[in-house]
């Protein structure tokens, strides 16, 4: 036999298992019991005949479906519809606001008791056009016997509605991610008599105003409103281009910037504390000389922000640092930048790493470079430090990742770090 | 033993050029379709991989990044819809499992209770019904009160529903009915779907809903979106068909080892470049251009592609002629499912496996915010994972034969136990290094891929005998009947799914992805849910102690399979000779 014979016969045999198998078995079906024919170790096959008691059956099936998914919608719906304050024993005693789930349209907090009750009332009217629209308002029955003393993390997590939040006497911890992703937050009050907290204009600081604790995500909405701009635009991420920007050259001008997009951090303050400045909109930030942490997420995604400076002396008239005493990027006093603090600050165009830091966090300067194509860069392409490469190596606790990339092609590329650097006098 | 290399190779393409249109005997596949099969198979799955990126859940970047939706939200709607589905499905599975050919009343009724959902939806969607409630009352204020909805966007999100369900049901026996008899019951639906798909594809990327500041007016707006995304269906039907090519089973296994696993070719090459293309994006992942332009276009190609090679694949499931078909009434339909006790032990395991429901993708994490990749190093990184699992494929037959679909599938459940059990303890000891914690993480995701793909080859294998097996039970493969089994584990598994969910919530993860940058969040976000999924698949286990289908009985059932083909088709030409001598 050839081998190709031998191969055809060997491939034969494999295709025909199946087939000989089938030969050598099908006698044993016979022919007018081919529906009901049983295979020894399996079930009968049950083809086109009545199902013995059915009916009790499908009373059965029904009976438990019915029950079934009764009790799991229940259950369900009951599990996920929090009561819009959940509160708990905070540590060291008191009460401790775990979660706010906004009611509906509640815009405005104030901290103080524990709410028992909310009340609402809404009212349907109709508009000028004839569309039919819903008002409510609500009305919340707080226990004075249950001061609120601490906001637990994640408090308010990504609450689209509230705009303003009073902290009341008796708030004496606020964690740093209470009011994370509240977009529409404006501002946060604080009662005077609070003894670990306070607040400056809108923006929540510890009682001594060392740290920043939280600037409000929409503090350029109440900044507009104060300042009398009317109306508002909503910048998108590519803002420039689109029709945000006809909104944005009417207000445009340079006072405008100065009064919306702009934030001086006070000179007393030494920290900024996690997730301060988390999705401002600002353009520019001054900080003071004396500043020593930036801690982790401090400026995390800021799309928009042009300008990290510091400033020495006193303020002037409009509440700005004179020319003449801004220093440019970060202040010598800086020890500790946080992981992703300056994540996505790619309008950005210079970074001065001053002599006195010693730790930079993971991915710090992550998002803040890009390659636009035809090798034009922007953002934080460059890093600038004060210390020479050994120095800087021996002295920084550098995270991974933390200097950032750009693409380069198929691969990205590491931001370079130009060592031994003198600060700029000007941008 | 070069010599006797060439030999062989001149032999196999010998064999192909012999039998490139008709097939060798005791086959029933020529190589001309196995070429067919590959490029068809490997553009639709391609095709509806791509659509991976596109869905309504939390997962997909269009609501990661873009629309920003409440995390519980997603699985309220699920709930408001729940009730409703087990009409649709029972009135679904006796359409699909009689092929869409009904008694004329039975049609017609069917279709008035499409059309009067099509009329209740657009009535719920269109008309403020929810002002008919007392707007200060218990159930308006508990439905205000519910994460990203309120009482008027869940009438719209019910008659989003409803209308779906309407329209679906309705398309569905018409196309049915007219393609199925010229398409066969795997391939008809890309003959109908494929140009409106390639058209919403487009579409989801150019309404840009996201823009809308209001949570509750964007969530039913996106879900009244992606309903009508999801109408039209591009699913891997091709490779559905291509599974049951032959009822030669040793067909079937090669034909699945070797043109179908090719074909997935296609798909890892795809998954090599994409990312690539998103890496060049100005705002890569994030970028809306995403949507708009990279997936219309490669999702289009392959779609065309689909459809230009798919003409001469054919299904070849041994089944009595049409007009002897074994018509299956719902109960019929139903008691005939829960007979079979292989889909008792596979529904007790998909039960708990409902354990990982609502957890994040292990993988997305590691990768967008552990090592924050993108570009070709994300893709090569990809690729290596999902590559190593092609490898131990290749010898899913020898393992088909030195080991029970039972060993194999134990093996696999606490494979994945360990595995997962070995990220969370990378997690936990080397934390703040990012780069050592992550890799050791890739390491173990390379060897769980590897230990995951034979037991996912045993498994469709072994789904197609269950189904063959059911249809020795039944007369009929039932196969959408199946979801019976849903029907008694829906309840519990929806209201198990909210345990990770709502643990979520409490370490921060809500409708903001950028949590998972802050380090302490994500390690609560990651390691909860891989822990509540080992015990899952620890459970998983003990359901497979007791399953005996093995070889010797599935080659008896394929017998009285053949044996029922034979015995019918001879009666069916009998009656048509006697029909013929009596004209």
């Amino acid at each position: 036999m050839s081998k190709k014979e031998h191969a055809e016969k060997k491939n034969r045999k494999n295709n025909l298992v199946d087939q000989s198998f089938y030969d050598g078995y099908k006698d044993a079906i016979p022919e007018d019991q081919i529906w009901d024919f049983q295979v020894e170790g399996l079930q009968k096959p049950w083809i086109r005949k009545p199902m013995p008691n059915a009916r009790a059956k499908k009373i059965a099936v029904v009976f438990i479906l019915v029950i079934a998914i009764s009790i799991s919608i229940f259950f369900s719906f009951w599990i996920l519809h929090t009561d819009p304050f959940k509160y708990g024993e905070a540590e060291g005693g008191g009460t401790e606001l775990i979660r706010f789930s906004n009611p509906g349209e509640l815009l405005e907090l104030a901290l103080d008791y524990a709410v028992t009750d909310v009340l609402t009332e809404a009212t349907v009217t109709t508009n000028e056009k004839g569309e039919s629209e819903r008002h409510t308002s609500y009305s919340l029955t707080k226990d004075e016997t249950q001061p609120i003393t601490a906001l637990h993390e994640y408090a308010f997590n990504c609450d689209e509605r509230i705009q303003r939040i009073t902290v009341g006497k008796t708030v004496t911890s606020i964690d740093n991610k209470a009011f994370y992703s509240c977009y529409a937050l404006r501002e946060i009050r604080v009662d005077p008599e609070n003894p670990n907290y306070c607040d400056v204009d809108g923006v929540l600081f510890n009682k001594d105003r060392t740290e920043l604790i939280c600037y409000p995500i929409d503090h350029d909405a109440y900044l507009r409103e104060k300042y009398g701009y009317e109306g508002q635009y909503w910048p998108s991420d590519n803002w420039k281009n689109d029709e945000a920007v006809d909104k944005y050259n009417e207000y445009y001008t340079r006072e405008y910037e100065d009064q919306v997009n702009t934030y001086v951090v006070p000179e007393t303050v030494k920290v900024i504390g996690p997730l301060a400045f988390n999705y401002s909109e600002l353009f520019r930030l001054y900080l003071p000389e004396g500043l020593e942490r930036l801690e982790t997420m401090a400026i995390f995604r800021n799309w928009h922000i042009e300008r990290v400076d510091t400033y020495t002396g006193a303020l002037g008239a409009d509440g700005l640092p004179a020319p003449e005493h801004i220093k440019v990027s970060l202040p010598d006093s800086l020890t500790y930048i946080g992981s992703d603090c300056f994540n996505s600050a790619i309008e950005m165009d210079y970074m001065y790493i001053p002599a006195n830091v010693t730790f930079i966090g993971h991915h710090a300067f992550w998002g803040a470079a890009r390659n636009e194509g035809k090798g034009k860069l922007i953002g934080l392409y460059e890093l600038h430090a004060a210390l020479d490469e050994a120095a800087f190596k021996a002295q920084v606790d550098a995270g991974d990742q933390w200097t950032g990339e750009y693409d380069n092609g198929l691969f990205p590329k590491r931001v370079a770090v130009v060592y031994g650097e003198e600060r700029p006098a000007a941008h | 033993m070069a010599g006797n290399a060439l030999g062989k190779v001149k032999g196999v393409f010998t064999e192909i050029k012999t039998h490139w249109k008709t097939p060798a005997e005791g086959k029933y596949v020529p190589y001309r379709e196995y070429k067919d099969i590959f490029i068809a198979v490997g553009s639709n799955y391609a095709g509806s991989k791509l659509l991976e990126y596109i869905w309504f859940g939390a997962g997909c970047y269009l609501m990661m990044y873009h629309y920003h939706l409440p995390y519980l939200t997603f699985t309220i709607i699920g709930l408001i819809n729940m009730p409703l589905n087990y009409v649709w499905a029972m009135i679904g599975w006796y359409i699909n499992d009689n092929l869409g050919f009904l008694e004329k009343k039975k049609e017609r009724i069917i279709y008035s209770v499409y059309f009067f959902a099509i009329v209740l939806g657009l009535t719920l969607i269109l008309a403020p019904v929810s002002r008919l409630f007392d707007q200060n009352g218990a159930f308006v204020t508990f439905m205000n009160g519910l994460e990203g909805i309120n009482c008027d966007s869940a009438f719209k999100i019910l008659g989003t529903h409803i209308l779906w369900n309407g329209w679906a049901g309705s398309r569905n026996i018409f196309w049915r009915k007219k393609l199925l008899p010229k398409f066969g019951r795997y391939k008809y639906s890309l003959y109908c779907d494929f140009l409106p798909k390639i058209v919403m594809v487009a579409l989801i990327g150019w309404i840009p809903l996201w823009t809308i500041t209001d949570v509750v007016e964007r969530v039913w707006k996106a879900n009244l979106l992606f309903a009508a995304f999801s109408i039209f269906g591009f699913g891997n039907s091709l490779e559905a068909c291509a599974q049951n090519i032959s009822p030669n089973t040793r067909e079937r296994v090669l034909v699945r080892t070797y043109p179908i696993k090719l074909s997935h070719l296609a798909h890892s090459i795809l998954a090599i470049i994409l990312p690539v293309i998103i890496g060049w994006l100005p705002r890569k992942w994030e970028d809306i251009g995403l949507y708009k332009w990279v997936l219309p276009i490669t999702f289009g190609t392959f779609a065309i592609l689909t459809m230009v090679f798919s003409g001469r694949i054919k299904e070849r499931i041994p089944q009595p002629p049409l007009e002897k078909k074994v018509q299956i009434n719902f109960w019929d339909g139903m008691f005939g499912v829960m007979r079979n006790k292989y889909k008792w032990i596979q529904n007790i395991v998909y039960l708990l496996d409902s354990l990982g429901n609502g957890m994040l993708a292990f993988t997305t994490i590691l990768y967008l915010y552990t090592f924050r990749l993108s570009g070709l190093l994300y893709s090569l990184i990809v690729a290596l994972v999902s590559f190593a699992g092609t490898p131990p494929d290749f010898f899913t037959p020898f393992f088909m034969k030195r080991f029970s679909y039972k060993q194999i599938t134990i093996f696999y459940q606490f494979s994945r136990a360990l595995g997962n059990g070995l990220i969370v303890l990378s997690l936990l000891l080397f934390r703040r290094n990012v780069v050592l914690c992550g890799s050791i993480c890739v390491v173990v995701l390379i060897l769980m891929e590897m230990c995951k793909t034979v037991p996912t080859s045993v498994g469709h294998d072994m789904d197609i005998r269950i189904n063959d097996y059911q249809m020795y039970l039944s007369g009929e493969r039932l196969e959408s009947f199946s979801g019976v089994f849903g029907w008694f584990t829906g309840p519990i598994t929806s209201f198990v799914g909210l345990i990770i969910p709502l643990l979520l919530l409490n370490h921060g993860f809500n409708s903001n992805w950028d949590v998972l940058f802050i380090d302490d969040s994500r390690l609560y976000i990651i390691i909860i849910p891989l822990l509540i999924d080992t015990v899952g698949y620890l459970l998983m286990a003990i359901p497979y102690f007791f399953w005996d289908y093995d070889d010797d009985k599935q080659n008896k059932v394929m017998a009285v399979l053949r044996r029922r083909e034979e015995v019918t088709a001879a009666a069916q030409a009998a009656e048509e000779t006697e029909a013929t001598v009596n004209e």
